[in-house]
């Protein structure tokens, strides 16, 4: 039996995919912060000195679950999330594309 | 296909793409808010590209089918133009060509220049004088859509962690070929018609 090209371009395929997923998994879709009722969360326009004091340029801001998202650029230029607590607004975690460059120590939501 | 249809198809295919743009330039959407809308738009007319050619195995050659596969072509070479806008998207983003190079290794972005390119040899020889020419190789070379289409889905998965959308996408492509496999079997149709 021989096997048509197709099947090795999709053996190619499934190799690449093996390999990408083979990278440690790391969720920025739920995170989870526990920052319990937004009434006692603190104003998100807060964040915008925090990202100034990172040196990022802001690119836009959300509620995400129940925590601050970030989106800036570095100031090397890197592309990041970032995501805050909403009441101490400590910054808990960053990812870059999808990898995680930062965890504040003791996070794991 | 002729060429009023034609002309038609490709507005409608392009419709899409003039909002994306339209919702960029009046300041709507930043260009990290049209990462979502123009890639997936690429995935889907991938996936509509993909489709009849296992369907028409499957069920036989029906007038909807034939329809289907004559248009085949044109929505190949629009996904891989929403790929370009993608791409486009990206550097407005980036706004550096270095922090683009930067970010090369991280496999999220790799996954997504490797599609690209796999994309960009199909849709180079979408012609009808390039197919007349490669003959039997055009085939071949159109199959390197298929890593194409896993490298995007696992280009997405990489960058968003989130399984659903990407799989609802894989899904249809999943059952047309099961069906090309169990129904083909059952009639023996030695050669495909798609």
């Amino acid at each position: 039996m021989t096997f048509p090209r197709s099947a090795r371009f999709c053996a190619l395929g499934l190799a690449a995919l093996a390999l990408g997923l083979g990278a440690p998994a790391q969720a920025d879709g739920d995170v989870t912060c526990n920052a319990g009722p937004q009434s006692g969360w603190a104003k998100m326009s807060k964040l915008k000195k925090k990202a100034w004091l990172e040196e990022w340029k802001l690119l836009k801001m959300q509620v995400e679950g129940d925590c601050y998202e970030v989106y800036a650029r570095t100031k090397e230029g890197q592309s990041i999330e970032a995501f805050f607590h909403p009441v101490t607004l400590k910054k808990l975690v960053v990812f870059r594309r999808g990898q995680e460059i930062y965890r504040a120590e003791g996070f794991t939501g | 296909m002729k060429g009023s249809r034609r002309i038609l198809l490709w507005l409608v295919l392009a419709l899409p793409a003039a909002l994306m743009v339209g919702r960029f330039v009046s300041g709507e959407a930043l260009a990290m808010d049209l990462y979502h809308p123009s890639g997936e738009m690429s995935v889907r007319l991938m996936v509509l590209a993909l489709l009849p050619g296992p369907l028409a195995d499957a069920f036989g050659p029906n007038r909807f089918l034939r329809a289907w596969l004559a248009i085949r072509r044109n929505l190949g070479v629009a996904a891989f133009g929403y790929a370009v806008l993608h791409l486009a998207i990206y550097a407005f983003d980036m706004q550096q060509l270095s922090a683009m190079l930067a970010e090369l290794p991280i496999p999220g972005i790799w996954t997504g220049w490797f599609a690209l390119l796999a994309m960009a040899i199909p849709a180079a020889i979408s012609f009808d004088a390039a197919m007349r020419r490669l003959g039997r190789r055009w085939k071949t070379l159109q199959r390197l859509v298929y890593p194409a289409a896993l490298l995007s889905l696992v280009h997405w998965l990489l960058l968003d962690w989130a399984w659903g959308p990407a799989l609802v996408h894989l899904a249809p492509l999943v059952i047309a070929w099961l069906l090309r496999f169990t129904m083909r079997r059952g009639r023996f149709v030695s050669r495909s018609i798609a």
